[in-house]
């Protein structure tokens, strides 16, 4: 593309960019609205986060950005910002009179790409159109690292090549040296596309360790890359992968002692999995981090990527803690197995749709908790390779019924109502839990294993589990939402779905999937309460049944490599999940 | 008449009662919204007034919430300076540190004279935007220079 092209493409771009804003302050709304009309966006507004959000939920793709207050009656403006970047993947940006860094961290934490203050001038919102080019970039730097073609990555953003090109050039004159060097690189768009860097858990211990070494405080990108001493890993991606561990952190020392050391299988999971989806705030370029279920599919040792992605977002801080806080450390695992679990949560996502979502949500925090108490460093290499093929087959040893049971306990307690996020990362955890408990049972017929799952998980003493599983069908839901939107715009999935190697594994996931997904989740949207999730998921489900498909072919091949059986773990897992679903 | 407008709004600025805020919003009227400023000056009003009935009732119940208070001053300071509404924001601020100084006596003063200033600008403004809308809607739009 020339320049002019460029320049004419995207000279369009921030006139017109739709943005929401919410601000339960009519005047302090009327005058934003005024400013935004100023700099010649398109602008809705409400004052009610409640509108908002389903102004937001009817239709994804009608807004390239978000405003919102902080204080707010009907709902707090942190949580907005939780449940946008979960369910919408949309930068948003907090507005508030408090000018306390306390809130702008916290905006930070759960995911704010930026922080005004009030009153707001025009200059400042003159230039918020960055950050919607800078998550599209971000998003297709990601979908790009994982894809093998060009352009694929590009496919579901129409602007995003231009905004690349576009943005590699505004950026290298407003930006900070982080871009620079990713810049470097990629001069123009098409030579963006890295392969993705899976973060694996030898290599996530690497980074702890030097993260470690510096002192959290003072880890710098570039000198944990000194440290980590592994080629062909670039500042770039440990830059990324700091961050999202950072922000995982935060959340959950809110919640539990400090896990740092022991997070890594968790953080692994979640940035793993959650790469595409909803990395809004944490750009998700970093190739590090597959798409939540794309990435695992594809990605193989850690499906968790979508996990961290989502523990990430405001909903995975959320599902987070409500995991953490609910009586689990029995919770979260207490045994290494639980790693493994993650890990099956994570590949969970990959066979269902929705599944996938969710499980990048929980997996991420019981992760934590499990290494937190475990140490699961060592188990998790066994157990979180594959989303899928944890799933299915390695978690056998490490999938003690404690896990599925500690998983299914937690799950319930853990399950935030509010957030539905939380209650996807149950429903996940439920999952990964029956996942993995059927796998490691072997491949028992599905039916059996999902059943003896589900017993098992009783035994445990979770015996309200099959209930939630069916009650909620939030889970899936933000999960989906996402999902399509990740894998469309990232595609990663469509990496994934390229490699389709496992035929016949695949083909029965895929069928299975479309079958269960088709009418359980139907089932489970209209009953379920969170209309808002049942939407996504809906939605999710059809979109993602075609990215699903490639991503379960990847983790299926990747838990046949690490597993036993792999139909029957295939089946095991598909089974189980079926039978939980149809629970459901 | 429009030099009677400019030195009315040129003393209210003179006076604290307006800053640089309200400026900006006179930048945003335009043709395409002829009577920005004052429209939003009517919404703030109706919050505001709002806003302190509200408090008046929390602070008559005898109760002294401070930190609902200081919650509802929150408010009331965020959309007056967004309006560029300085003495009223000014007291504001001062019921908010006294909120935190726990200090009832300092919260029931500060809103006091806080209800005199909003008072006080608000027919200013008003006396403002009608000899505005009798000068003619060009003069709203400009700025005194």
């Amino acid at each position: 593309m020339t320049v002019e092209q460029d320049c004419v493409a995207l000279d369009q771009f921030p006139v017109g960019m739709r943005v929401l804003a919410v601000d339960d302050d009519q005047t302090c709304l009327r005058i934003l609205e005024s400013l935004l009309h100023r700099c010649q966006y398109h602008v809705t507004t409400t004052n009610q986060a409640q509108k908002a959000l389903e102004l937001l939920r009817e239709n994804k793709n009608k807004f390239d950005l978000v405003i919102s207050d902080v204080d707010m009656p009907d709902m707090d403006g942190f949580k907005l910002l939780e449940l946008v970047g979960l369910e919408m993947d949309l930068p948003v940006i907090m507005l508030s009179a408090h000018s306390d860094p306390k809130y702008v961290m916290k905006g930070v934490t759960h995911g704010a790409c930026d922080y005004l203050l009030k009153p707001v001038r025009i200059e400042e919102l003159k230039n918020i159109w960055q950050h919607v080019v800078r998550s599209r970039f971000d998003k297709n730097r990601g979908s790009n690292n994982g894809d093998k073609k060009d352009g694929s990555g590009n496919e579901g953003v129409a602007n995003s090549d231009q905004n690349n090109g576009r943005a590699n050039r505004k950026r290298k004159d407003q930006y900070n040296e982080d871009e620079d060097e990713e810049r470097d690189d990629n001069d123009d768009p098409s030579s963006q596309k890295k392969p993705r860097v899976v973060w694996t858990v030898e290599l996530h211990k690497k980074f702890v360790a030097a993260v470690n070494q510096l002192g959290f405080e003072k880890a710098m990108p570039k000198k944990i890359l000194d440290l980590m001493n592994v080629e062909k890993l670039t500042r770039e991606n440990v830059a990324s992968h700091l961050q999202k561990f950072r922000l995982y952190l935060k959340r959950i020392s809110g919640n539990q002692q400090a896990i740092m050391a022991n997070s890594d299988l968790h953080f692994l999971q979640m940035s793993n999995g959650l790469d595409g989806f909803h990395h809004r705030p944490i750009p998700a370029g970093s190739g590090q981090f597959h798409g939540g279920a794309a990435a695992a599919a594809g990605m193989r040792p850690f499906p968790p990527n979508g996990i961290l992605g989502r523990l990430n977002t405001p909903s995975g801080i959320g599902g987070v803690r409500s995991l953490s806080s609910s009586p689990s450390s029995g919770m979260f695992l207490q045994n290494p197995t639980d790693l493994g679990k993650f890990h099956h949560v994570s590949s969970l996502p990959l066979n269902h749709i929705d599944g996938g979502n969710i499980l990048q949500g929980l997996p991420m925090p019981l992760e934590f908790d499990q290494l937190q108490t475990n140490n699961n460093k060592s188990i998790i290499p066994g157990n979180s390779m594959a989303a899928f093929p944890s799933f299915p087959s390695t978690q056998q040893s490490s999938l003690p019924n404690n896990n599925s049971h500690l998983v299914l306990q937690g799950h319930p307690q853990a399950s935030p109502s509010a957030f539905p996020g939380h209650q996807i990362n149950k429903r996940l955890e439920h999952w990964s839990n029956a996942v993995s408990s059927s796998s490691s049972t072997l491949p028992p017929p599905p039916a059996q294993n999902s059943n003896s799952i589900m017993s098992h998980q009783f035994d445990d003493g979770s015996s309200s589990y099959s209930i939630p599983f069916c009650d909620s069908t939030i889970p899936l839901a933000p999960a989906m939402d996402t999902n399509p939107r990740a894998f469309y715009r990232t595609t990663d999935l469509d990496s994934n779905a390229n490699v389709q190697p496992g035929g016949v594994y695949y083909d029965s996931l895929q069928m299975r999937q479309s079958g269960n997904y088709g009418p359980t989740t139907d089932a489970l949207l209209s009953s379920n309460a969170k209309e808002g999730f049942i939407v996504g998921q809906q939605k999710l489900q059809s979109g993602f049944m075609g990215a699903e498909a490639g991503s379960l072919d990847d983790i299926v091949n990747s838990t046949m490599k690490q597993s036993q059986g792999d139909l029957s773990e295939g089946d095991l897992g598909y089974g189980g999940f079926s039978s939980l679903r149809t629970c459901l | 008449m429009q030099r009677q407008v400019a030195l009315i709004k040129q003393s209210l600025f003179d006076q604290g009662y307006l800053d640089e805020q309200f400026m900006e919003l006179e930048e945003l009227q335009d043709d395409a919204n002829p009577n920005f400023v004052e429209e939003v000056a009517t919404l703030y009003f109706k919050d505001s007034a709002r806003l302190i009935n509200n408090i008046e009732q929390a602070l008559e119940r005898g109760s002294f919430d401070f930190n609902r208070l200081d919650n509802y001053m929150h408010q009331f300071k965020g959309s007056s300076t967004s309006i560029g509404a300085s003495k009223v924001k000014t007291e504001c601020t001062m019921f908010r540190e006294y909120c935190r100084a726990g200090n009832a006596e300092g919260c029931l003063r500060t809103f006091k004279q806080l209800k005199k200033e909003h008072a006080t600008l608000r027919k200013k403004l008003e006396q403002y935007f009608q000899l505005a809308r009798q000068a003619g809607p060009k003069e709203i739009a400009r700025r005194p220079k």
